[in-house]
């Protein structure tokens, strides 16, 4: 594309996913895994991934989010604008997320627990997951990212994800055979939500204007179409949704842990790899109306 | 008050003089525009179009980039309308960048980027981005209406966007008079006429942000 086609023609979104903007899709996947994992382990008392969730909430998501910065040191800046900047707003749900998440752990290993502790801390953990599916949504310029399933997508792909690694955990806690069981059956119906929403998102996105379809063609039959069919889609579903099958006749705590394993880690490259579209695939509106037909951008 | 500019398309002919002054008279470094020109052709011979499109911050009454800036940095002056970034508060998170619909926003990464790498920065370089116009690195950047001369012409009893010194450097540069700056709230100043006379309009009105540039065909 020439230099000036931007005034014609879509643009890619760079800053985010370029460059140093990997980090951010780093901090958005680990913050929300790691809330995601903390989410579910409280449903079970899972103290383990519990303190798992936290550290890789607070320290690779928290860690990339302040290394992507232009000045790190200004960070406690960005709680300035809660009224109407999501990242102001993610900061908050994050920071009440790991300090009450703190004291949930603390409590629990003292053998004390408080119902109303364990709600709020939850509640921030959902805050947590979902934020950065709005800061996306809010952009209006990107029609793959102003729909309204971007969030659920984020939400069930973060509460799958820490449910997926909480199973992991299990295997190394010899719980697999218990709560293993009841993570299982929250996997089954995640998943099946999981690949519903990304078929009726990109259906919907593809729908919504001519950025909207070729930001969908582009990351479906585009140059990154190895990436969407093989990581997302094979990777990252087909497979785990083959042991999801096998564990249905076999019962979970009969699977290989190698394979439980396997699936648990394809799940998570897969979710990545759809991140990962979904900020690399994401166009903007041309400035004008262009009076020739729409070109498909490619790679 | 709310400053505003309108932009001829039907008279300008694309020479870039508002780009470059632009450039100039801010020290902008490479790959940090505050003004683009943009010349497109669509369509295929003999039906072809050529469209000329210069862009700068379009300084919202709605500004996505104000509510998306998670530190107060990028702030609408309520005296005048004009949106600004204060760079000792941008954390240089990009969200601003990333919300702007228009694209009108610039990351400065590196003041010391050299135009023709290797050859280090002329004195003129030099003494722009360190004296005259310093820009912070690592924050976001983009046109301020010349804020500065706008308060100093004001200050001096100068009539913005009618007295040189009291008008943006982009709208002094052009030749053929294609911009046209002033208040957007006084029915009566010279932007306000053209656009009900011309029927001006802004670019994608549908996203809310009511932009305070509105062009002319």
């Amino acid at each position: 594309m020439k230099l000036n086609e931007w005034m014609v023609k879509p643009t890619q979104q760079t800053e985010w996913i370029e460059g140093r903007g990997i980090l951010l899709l780093l901090a958005f996947f680990f913050i929300e895994l790691g809330a995601g994992i903390f989410f579910v382990a409280t449903f079970f008392d899972g103290w383990t991934a519990m303190l798992v969730g936290w550290l890789v909430c607070a320290v690779v998501g928290g860690g990339a989010h302040i290394l992507y910065l232009g000045h790190p040191f200004r960070f406690w800046r960005m709680v300035s604008r809660v009224g109407s900047s999501w990242i102001s707003r993610g900061l908050i749900f994050v920071s009440l997320f790991l300090l009450l998440g703190f004291v949930h752990m603390v409590l629990i290993r003292g053998g004390d627990s408080s119902p109303v502790l364990m709600v709020s801390v939850n509640i921030f953990a959902f805050l947590t997951i979902i934020y950065a599916g709005f800061a996306l949504n809010y952009v209006n310029g990107i029609p793959l990212w102003n729909t309204a399933l971007l969030p659920i997508i984020y939400a069930v792909s973060g509460i799958w994800g820490g449910a997926s690694v909480a199973l992991g955990i299990t295997l190394f806690t010899g719980e697999v055979s218990t709560i293993g069981v009841s993570l299982e059956e929250w996997i089954r119906i995640l998943l099946l939500a999981y690949i519903v929403l990304i078929i009726v998102y990109l259906i919907s996105v593809r729908y919504t204007n001519p950025t909207g379809k070729a930001s969908v063609q582009r990351i479906v039959y585009g140059g990154y179409w190895p990436l969407m069919w093989i990581g997302v889609v094979f990777i990252g579903l087909v497979f785990p949704t083959a042991v999801v099958v096998i564990s249905l006749s076999t019962g979970i705590e009969n699977m290989p842990p190698g394979v439980l394993c396997a699936a648990i880690f394809c799940e998570l490259l897969g979710d990545l790899a759809m991140r990962y579209l979904i900020l690399k695939g994401a166009l903007y509106n041309p400035l004008i109306p262009s009076s020739a037909p729409l070109q498909e951008l490619g790679a | 008050m709310r400053w505003g500019m309108v932009i001829d398309r039907k008279r300008c002919i694309g020479c870039y003089a508002c780009m470059v002054s632009c450039k100039q008279s801010h020290a902008l470094p490479p790959e940090v525009f505050w003004n683009r020109v943009l010349i497109s052709e669509t369509g295929v011979y003999p039906m072809v179009t050529k469209q000329i499109l210069p862009v700068i911050c379009n300084h919202c009454k709605e500004a996505a980039c104000v509510n998306a800036c998670p530190t107060g940095a990028t702030e609408k002056r309520e005296a005048d309308g004009i949106v600004w970034v204060d760079a000792d508060k941008c954390v240089g998170c990009r969200y601003c960048l990333i919300a702007c619909p228009y694209q009108m926003r610039t990351f400065h990464a590196d003041k010391r980027q050299e135009y023709w790498p290797g050859q280090g920065l002329t004195e003129l370089e030099r003494f722009g981005r360190e004296e005259l116009y310093p820009l912070q690195p690592k924050t976001v950047v983009k046109c301020n209406f010349c804020m500065e001369r706008l308060e100093e012409g004001q200050r001096r009893g100068l009539r913005v966007g009618i007295d040189r010194e009291a008008t943006p450097i982009c709208v002094n540069a052009c030749p053929v008079k294609a911009r046209i700056f002033g208040d957007l709230d006084d029915p009566g100043s010279n932007v306000s006429k053209l656009i009900k006379e011309r029927r001006g309009y802004p670019l994608h009105p549908e996203y809310g942000t009511e932009p305070s540039v509105c062009y002319l065909d």
